[in-house]
């Protein structure tokens, strides 16, 4: 297959394959859980054997031109891959875990649809190059997190839901607003036009902050992210691959892709992102300081790191910018992998709350130990991945702004605090919980392969690093 | 050729009536259900040739003049498309042979009414095919007899009544103004005269068909009259008969007789974005199922209106597939409402909940229909918002364009209460017995879904095919 086919396999692939999903299952469930796998795992593939050409320096580009601007483009670079294969490999795992977690669930159907179609369209975002398809996809991804947040039909349970739709559709109108904008101003929604038209232009700074409410509210930052705790109801799998992988990391993507890569924006948002970003990081912090519910806890500490990456995308500077890319493959992996821990624990033991677990280190140890290590990675303690990537992006932040740096460095403190303290009261102490399985093989398995992955990642850091220079170089054009 | 599009439906009627035996009655609902596929097959292939043949005896003997052009197409597709989703209801909910039989007969005359509505170019002519029409309507809502039906009936009647004596009265001014009827010659008289006759005259027009459009200030039958006729005419009313005596034809005769005048453009604005925010608010406080959509309804002939009122080409061809993609979102959404209703006996939201576990189909259709009528992508109502906000802009409505694009928000906040009550979360113990919806209900929501999808995701043919040759008609 050459490479246009590739990239629009990577994409089409799930997307179409979602919607055969329902019917297969009536069928099979065993065929339906496979098919489901393979569209997923078709997206990684895909995305992997892109890699060489984008690596030679070239983008490949399949467009296909539409009215009034609304152009199909698709575009594989080095960024776009690199996003691409970090969130389809965790799809990957967390569809294998889903296999374990969901098997006794009614409305299996819907999950896999929903779920294969919302790494579907993550693929398609991540490649689109024209704001209107990019924001199309946008939207899937929003619906797809709808029907899988209110999963459990509890009416709590639903309202959460509708209030996670509510705020990230409020975010998207509001970016909707900013392209529209664009488009007036450029008279196309091309990125490649558009950045060509603003070479020379200045950008207004309403259409950076019409597009910076979309972000944030995507990426669950201050003052939008109390739609991710209460996200937290869906099932695990779910939590893991909104709120590690894939969701929350559209916002920090389109970021890079836009501000980092597009427009020129004007300084002042190197000094307004990152203090929002602060403060972002510092007050879910303190909330995952004192939250009782598994699951909210990560969900907190989730808010504060995806601060830490929109530091380094913002502050400038290129250690910081790559830092934060390989903040974002770290940090995915270890928080999928807390999530999916997280998940095992919940289906043991029965409960969510903290307070009621302890001791569970003896009849868990494998879910123990990945925890601990993804933990570790969160934390950035070396020589875990996430070490690596969270002295990189800090190293940027005090290259330009100390004042900033001090703040994000408390906040890293904060994050060493809560994670022990979470798996202390999870893993130490006396059992007040008790589990008797430590939850399927799959699930087992898949939870122990990202914590691996977290120490791997930092002891064999070159090859990432590697491969976030030549992003850097691609997307700054150096 | 037009003219059959008028004379079979009517000649049909008649047959059918001479002799209104059982046998006949059961072949009502078949002849309905050809004419509609018809017509539809006829305005989506759109060959000239089919279009073009001339009918001498015919011709002479009915002299309406009618024309043909890219808006009458779009319009006589979504009639027919409504048509039969209010047939394929009505079969399943009109349990009588009897009263099913007076049903169709009033569905044909309805859709006779709006064809012809959509092709004259006569005013006085045009005013007659609105009073067919609107009385076929009258009675369909009043059709089950009982208080609130009649209450509903009797409300879009006196205000109807009004709307005609203003159309009328405009009518006449026009006439001694220009001196004929006739579209044309009405709009090179008032090139020549411009005298505040004409600009009254004009006012009243837009006022009359305001009324009969539903738009804010002149709304107040609209919920009355959706929630208590029933569910076929539910899906009728809402989907498109509004829609083409009110909105379509403001269209139509500011495009082609009065012309974009500034301050009309004002006032058109004004309304729409009015329409918009107060029908979606209202509708967020609403408990039962037909009064939501229905001021939902409101809210989104807003929307065209305020697409319209920029007079520019990408406007006004957002509004007019806007009018096409609510007539099919929202009859896909009363069609719904009349599965639940038939299901639960009720359309009160309170005594709902989980019904998707139990009606699989109407729930997913429903979260497409609730889907495209907020804007969301890729489904087909998406870019008609689109489109009109851009257009909004780009004419230097900014602040309009603003409120539309966040109006958005509000519009998703009551649907998602509609989906929260009615289809999502958990099944209450009451309703643990009911089933799928009766399969001809089924097959009109998912004939509906599939639109929504196909004109969403191939947006680029359908806007090559059915959209772009509207510029024609705008920019002379």
């Amino acid at each position: 297959m050459n490479n246009s086919g590739l990239l629009l396999a990577a994409v089409f692939v799930p997307v179409m394959g979602a919607f055969t999903l329902p019917a297969i299952g009536r069928i099979s469930e065993h065929l339906r859980n496979a098919l489901a796998l393979i569209f997923v795992l078709a997206s990684l593939v895909a995305s992997a054997m892109l890699v060489p050409t984008v690596l030679s320096g070239q983008t490949i580009t399949v467009a296909l031109a539409g009215p009034l601007g609304f152009n199909f483009v698709l575009t594989a670079d080095p960024l776009s891959v690199f996003m691409a294969i970090v969130s389809s490999f965790i799809s990957v795992i967390i569809t294998m875990y889903s296999f374990g977690y969901i098997s006794h669930y009614p409305n299996r159907n819907e999950y896999y649809t929903m779920v294969v179609l919302f790494i579907g369209a993550m693929m398609g975002l991540v490649f689109s190059s024209n704001l209107i398809l990019l924001y199309i996809f946008w939207e899937i991804t929003a619906i797809a997190s709808w029907r899988l947040i209110g999963f459990f039909r509890e009416k709590q349970h639903v309202i959460k839901a509708d209030k996670a739709f509510m705020v990230t559709i409020f975010g998207a109108l509001a970016m909707l607003f900013g392209f529209i904008l664009l488009y007036a101003e450029t008279g196309s929604f091309d990125l490649a036009v558009i950045k060509g038209y603003f070479g020379v232009n200045p950008i207004s700074n309403w259409i950076v902050l019409l597009i910076l409410l979309g972000i944030l509210s995507k990426s669950a930052t201050l003052p939008f992210h109390t739609w991710l705790p209460d996200a937290g109801v869906a099932p695990s799998p779910v939590t893991a691959l909104l709120h590690a992988a894939v969701l929350v990391k559209i916002g920090v993507y389109v970021f890079a892709r836009l501000f980092v890569m597009t427009l020129p924006i004007a300084a002042i948002w190197h000094t307004v992102v990152p203090i929002i970003a602060s403060a972002s990081a510092l007050i879910s912090a303190g909330a995952a300081l004192i939250e009782t519910d598994m699951k909210r806890i990560i969900a907190y500490s989730t808010i504060s790191q995806i601060a830490f990456i929109f530091l380094g995308l913002a502050v400038g500077g290129n250690i910081g910018i790559a830092g934060a890319l390989l903040y974002i493959l770290m940090h995915g992996i270890a928080k999928g992998g807390l999530f999916l821990c997280a998940g095992i624990i919940e289906h043991g033991t029965r409960t969510k709350d903290i307070t009621k677990m302890g001791g569970l280190l003896a009849s868990m140890p494998i879910t123990a130990i990945s925890f601990l290590f993804c933990a570790l990675s969160v934390m950035g303690v070396p020589p875990f991945g996430g070490f690596f990537s969270k002295y990189m992006v800090m190293s940027g932040a005090f290259n330009q702004n100390v004042w900033i740096a001090m703040v994000f460095l408390v906040g890293a403190f904060l994050t060493i605090i809560y994670l022990f303290r979470l798996f202390n009261m999870i893993f130490m102490g006396e059992e007040k919980a008790h589990s008797e399985a430590e939850g399927s093989r799959v699930m087992v398995a898949s939870v122990a392969i990202l914590g691996i992955l977290s120490l791997a990642g930092g002891i064999w850091i070159s090859y990432p690093a590697a491969y976030v220079q030549i992003t850097l170089k691609q997307m700054l054009g150096i | 050729m037009l003219s059959l599009l008028i004379l079979v439906p009517l000649i049909g009627i008649v047959i059918l009536n001479l002799s209104a035996r059982a046998p006949a009655r059961r072949l009502a609902f078949w002849f309905a259900l050809l004419i509609f596929i018809s017509q539809i097959l006829l305005a989506a292939c759109r060959h000239p040739v089919l279009w073009n043949v001339e009918m001498k005896q015919i011709d002479t003997f009915f002299k309406v003049s009618l024309s043909m052009d890219q808006i009458s197409f779009i319009m006589l597709l979504c009639i027919g498309i409504v048509s039969i989703a209010s047939l394929l209801v009505a079969r399943h909910t009109i349990y009588d042979e009897k009263e099913l039989f007076k049903f169709v007969n009033l569905l044909i005359i309805t859709s006779i009414g709006m064809n012809g509505i959509v092709l004259v170019k006569d005013i006085f002519t045009l005013y007659i095919f609105l009073e067919i029409t609107a009385l076929a309507s009258f009675v369909l809502i009043a059709l089950e007899k009982d208080r609130n039906a009649i209450e509903g009936s009797f409300k879009y009647l006196i205000l109807s009544a009004i709307a005609t004596i203003m159309l009328l009265t405009s009518i006449a001014l026009l006439f001694m103004v220009s001196g004929s009827t006739s579209f044309e010659a009405i709009r090179q008289a008032l090139n020549l005269a411009n005298n505040n006759i004409i600009l009254f005259a004009i006012g009243l027009f837009v006022c009359g068909l305001a009324i009969k459009g539903g738009l804010v200030p002149f709304h107040a039958w609209v919920p009355d009259a959706y929630s208590s006729a029933p569910a076929a005419v539910s899906v009728l009313l809402g989907g498109i008969v509004t829609k083409t005596v009110g909105i379509y034809t403001l269209i139509r005769l500011l495009i082609a007789v009065f012309g974009f005048d500034p301050s009309l453009k004002t006032i058109l604005l004004a309304l729409g974005a009015l329409s918009i925010v107060f029908g979606a608010l209202a509708a967020i406080g609403q408990n039962d199922m037909k009064r939501m959509l229905a001021y939902s309804s409101i809210s989104q002939v807003g929307y065209i209106i305020l697409g319209f009122g920029c007079g520019t080409f990408l406007g006004i061809a957002g509004a007019i597939f806007h009018i096409f993609n609510h007539s099919i979102f929202k009859s896909l959404l009363f069609v719904n409402s009349a599965a639940v209703e038939t299901r639960l006996g009720t359309t009160d939201m309170n005594k709902m909940g989980g019904l998707s576990s139990k009606m699989p189909i109407t729930g997913t259709t429903s979260v497409i229909g609730m889907l495209s009528a907020a804007g969301v992508p890729p489904l087909a109502g998406f870019w008609s918002k689109l489109m009109i906000i851009v257009a909004l802009w780009q004419s230097g409505s900014k602040t309009y364009s603003f409120i539309a694009i966040m109006a958005s928000v509000i519009t998703l906040a009551y649907l998602l209460i509609m989906q929260r009550k009615v289809f999502f979360g958990k099944l209450s113990i009451e309703n643990e017995n009911i089933d799928e919806a009766r399969i001809g209900i089924s097959t009109a929501s998912i004939m509906l879904a599939v639109i929504i999808i196909g004109s969403g995701v191939f947006f680029p043919l359908v806007f090559n095919k059915f959209i772009a040759p509207i510029q024609e008609l705008i920019i002379r």
